[in-house]
């Protein structure tokens, strides 16, 4: 009776261009326009049985009734609750209490592909759209997160940048090769990885535009996989991979593709760097006029429980330190990944919302179930008392490499 | 069955800060059909004449005649009475002595009407309470009425103190519509318009009895053409939203502000009574706490419901943004229906200043009012003004008051202050 059946059938297609879409798709590939409500596919199967006018006849004739059958019957969607109040969203699309004007499903989306993998995409207060996007997912003890941002002066971003996470994701998917032997070999395996997904993102990017578009689209990208005590990542541009580990101190893994980062080599300090006027001029990104589409690569080894971070700009603009993310991951008051990166798109829209806002987050460091009580907003081992055990957490063998 | 739509203009861009949005609703229906004959219940009409001593012979024969234009045009099968009324209230048709007070018009109970129509004779004083109070007793004899109009005739002052007619008004208040006309000069504006504005209908002077008939027939006609029995304007505002007025504001202004009912914490009904094929627009003004630059919001959503049946749905909304290009725009049909609020407030209080001998003031009422009908297109506002004032400079607003001013044009001014003109929508 409890069988999920919200999945759309495989051959579902765009109700806008018909091109097919794959099993669970909140948006076109091929268009960007939403496809369906990524909340509604989420809605417990036990909600359905309950109005279910099959439970009113008898088992015996229910038992040749199919969950395809179900679907046919279950009731519309149901809307998200109001992020502003819990309220709930009227059919005109803002909430019934507070009036909210309700997100669509490309402004703010969610993915809780395993329950120590989730992430929130959020167009924040001051953009009209939300030109993040990001794709998750979980597999055994390995979890791949990818960010891309679209550059906000470039034409249709918003959709160029879900289908350059989206075609990225496709590339990661298969489990890395295990067992070549020498790091070396790993790193070159990966490397090509890493590569082949930067490139698969950059076609997806050329691909929703015409030619002749005078402001051709693009997009930052940055991918982490994090696979049992190591963690891949790759990126271009500024959004970025943190490692943050409950005790110590946390790392930024991957280093900016920007005029703030150009500053920093230069000898200016971060906080200095990164107020500056250029500071979000990317000198790295995918699209046409992309002078360069192969990302930074890198890999650390976990040696402890702790966060992996894949966010944009809207996030780290208002934390760019790890310690205070450390800090707001902490005074998120929960272990669920969720209810995490909820918290990391609040304190930003709270600090001013000036940008898109995306926070992915894997548990990682041996503990793929997290425990309770493990990180609590109370006890969470803040960013300052990192000085324990130092060699412990730092960064260890392998450092960045290039290409 | 009847179709609604709803349409809104406004600016909805808010600087930093701003709390306040402003909106106009235009409210359209077409498909009304005929009162009493879309099959949701029974139409009945009240005819309510004068019969005081001061209805002159002139005056009682046109209102006699009024009344026969006003009963052709009743539709057969619609319940109806005849009120005749001085210091005290009659009932002129049907003669009956108990029971239902209404009977269904048919060519026979029109005949029969007419010959007891034909028969009033006038005499004794004018309490307006007790017709009103006559009318309701008579709807409330007919319970498969649903749809109640009246329409009542006046020529004089009401003799009663002004609490008793109040009293009055407010028992009939949501149970029937009245609509008002006053022939001569000798009645009171501002008395008669209570009662058409809390019973939801129109107040208009007859200068002359002749015009009597033809004003009959086209009020009841318009009765008629009302298939949609009763109507609210609902209206939805955010948690923590204050209201600020609702007003109907064409055809004419009509403040609804004070006359919400509550459907639930953040909703409220606000009567419009029958509509006919036709196009109202109301401005609705909401206070919000100001939100971030950036955010959107829902300030109001503005229904038309039948029952508890919505039947369309205008959306108000509130963007915040620091482009002052956005936010300092005024929308042109709240600008314009703002100016003609003010412009029937400018009368009104003008003419009030006049009657109390307050030169100074309605001279700057007035000159106001000329400035605003002006500015807004009002060309009938325009015409009447003119006849109660000398303009000298309209741009500016200057005017002297006329030395000698015929009764019946001031009454004219004051009767029609109400009403707007619509400007051409984008």
């Amino acid at each position: 009776m409890t069988e999920a059946p919200a999945t759309p059938p495989p051959t579902q297609k765009c109700p806008h261009c018909g091109a097919l879409l794959d099993p669970g798709d909140a948006f076109c590939e091929a268009c960007g326009q939403p496809v369906g409500d990524p909340a509604a596919a989420a809605v417990p199967a036990a909600l359905d049985t309950e109005k279910n006018p099959l439970d009113d006849v008898s088992p015996i004739s229910a038992v040749t009734v199919g969950p395809g059958g179900r679907t046919a019957e279950t009731a519309p969607a149901e809307r998200a609750p109001c992020l502003e109040c819990g309220g709930v969203v009227g059919e005109d699309g803002y909430c019934t209490q507070c009036g909210t004007k309700a997100p669509s499903p490309r402004d703010h989306f969610e993915e809780k592909p395993a329950d120590w993998v989730a992430g929130v995409c959020d167009r924040g207060i001051r953009h009209a759209r939300n030109e993040d996007a990001m794709a998750l997912l979980a597999d055994g003890e390995r979890a791949v997160l990818v960010v891309c941002d679209g550059v906000s002066n470039s034409d249709d971003s918003d959709i160029a940048s879900l289908a350059a996470a989206k075609a990225a994701l496709e590339v990661l998917r298969p489990p890395l090769p295990k067992g070549l032997g020498v790091p070396e070999s790993v790193a070159a395996a990966v490397g090509k990885l890493f590569t082949d997904a930067a490139a698969a993102a950059n076609q997806a990017v050329l691909d929703t535009a015409p030619d002749d578009v005078r402001n051709p689209p693009s997009c930052t990208f940055v991918a982490a996989i994090a696979d049992g005590s190591v963690v891949h990542y790759a990126g271009i541009g500024d959004s970025r991979v943190y490692l943050l580990p409950d005790a110590g101190n946390g790392r930024m893994l991957t280093i900016d593709d920007s005029m703030a980062q150009v500053l920093i080599a230069g000898g200016t300090p971060r906080a200095e760097a990164e107020a500056s006027k250029q500071a979000h001029s990317i000198t790295k990104w995918l699209g046409r006029d992309s002078p360069d589409i192969t990302p930074r690569v890198g890999k650390v080894d976990v040696t402890g429980p702790g966060w992996l971070l894949a966010c944009s700009d809207g996030l780290w603009n208002y934390a760019s330190e790890p310690a205070a993310l450390a800090a707001q991951i902490a005074a998120a008051g929960s272990t669920d990944p969720h209810a995490i990166a909820t918290h990391l798109v609040a304190f930003a829209n709270a600090a001013g919302g000036q940008d898109n806002i995306t926070a992915t987050l894997a548990r990682v460091g041996g503990a793929a179930q997290p425990v309770e009580g493990l990180v609590t907003g109370a006890s969470a081992p803040s960013s300052t008392n990192g000085a324990t055990d130092v060699g412990k957490n730092a960064a260890p063998t392998t450092g960045e490499t290039d290409g | 069955m009847a179709d609604f739509t709803a349409t809104v203009y406004q600016n909805e861009f808010l600087p930093d800060g701003g709390t306040d949005v402003h909106a106009i609703v235009t409210i359209d229906c077409s498909g009304a059909g005929t009162a009493g004959q879309t099959g949701s219940g029974a139409a009945g009409e009240i005819i309510i004449i004068d019969t005081s001593g001061s209805m002159g012979q002139s005056a009682m024969a046109a209102a006699k005649e009024a009344a026969q234009a006003a009963l052709a045009e009743i539709v057969d099968g619609t319940y109806f009475a005849v009120i005749s009324g001085n210091g005290a209230a009659f009932l002129a048709y049907p003669l009956v002595q108990s029971g239902p007070a209404m009977v269904p018009m048919d060519d026979g109970t029109r005949r029969e009407a007419a010959e007891a129509i034909s028969r009033l004779r006038s005499g004794g004083g004018t309490e307006i309470s007790t017709w009103l109070d006559m009318a309701g007793v008579l709807f409330t004899s007919v319970p498969e009425v649903v749809q109640r109009h009246a329409i009542l005739l006046t020529d004089g002052e009401n003799n009663e103190p002004g609490p008793v007619l109040d009293e009055a008004i407010a028992r009939a208040t949501g149970f029937y519509q009245c609509d008002c006309r006053g022939v001569g000069v000798d009645w009171k504006v501002e008395e008669i318009r209570r009662i058409a504005q809390a019973l939801l209908g129109t107040v208009d002077i007859i200068p002359s009895p002749e015009q009597m008939a033809a004003e009959f027939e086209a009020m009841m006609r318009q009765s008629m053409s009302r298939g949609v029995a009763s109507a609210n304007l609902r209206v939805w505002t955010p948690q923590g939203a204050q209201i600020l007025f609702v007003r109907q504001v064409s055809p004419t202004v009509e403040d609804l502000t004070n006359r919400r009912t509550v459907v639930n914490d953040l909703t409220g009904d606000y009567p419009t009574g029958a509509w006919s094929d036709e196009s109202r627009d109301y401005h609705v003004a909401v206070r919000l706490a100001a939100k971030a630059v950036g955010q959107e919001q829902l300030a109001a959503r503005v229904q038309l419901a039948i029952g508890d049946e919505v039947k369309t749905q205008g959306l108000v909304k509130a963007k915040w943004s620091d482009d002052s290009e956005q936010t300092t725009r005024i929308d042109p049909q709240v600008a314009h229906y703002t100016g003609q609020t003010e412009l029937a407030q400018a009368i009104q209080e003008g003419l009030a200043a006049k009657a109390a001998g307050n030169e100074e003031l309605a001279t700057t009422k007035l000159g106001r009012a000329v400035q605003l009908a002006k500015e807004t297109g009002n060309e009938e506002a325009t015409s009447k003004l003119r006849k109660v004032v000398d303009v000298e400079d309209e741009d500016a607003g200057t005017v002297r008051l006329k030395k000698t001013v015929e009764k019946a044009d001031e009454m004219a001014l004051d009767t029609a202050s109400t009403k707007t003109t619509r400007v051409r929508k984008q």
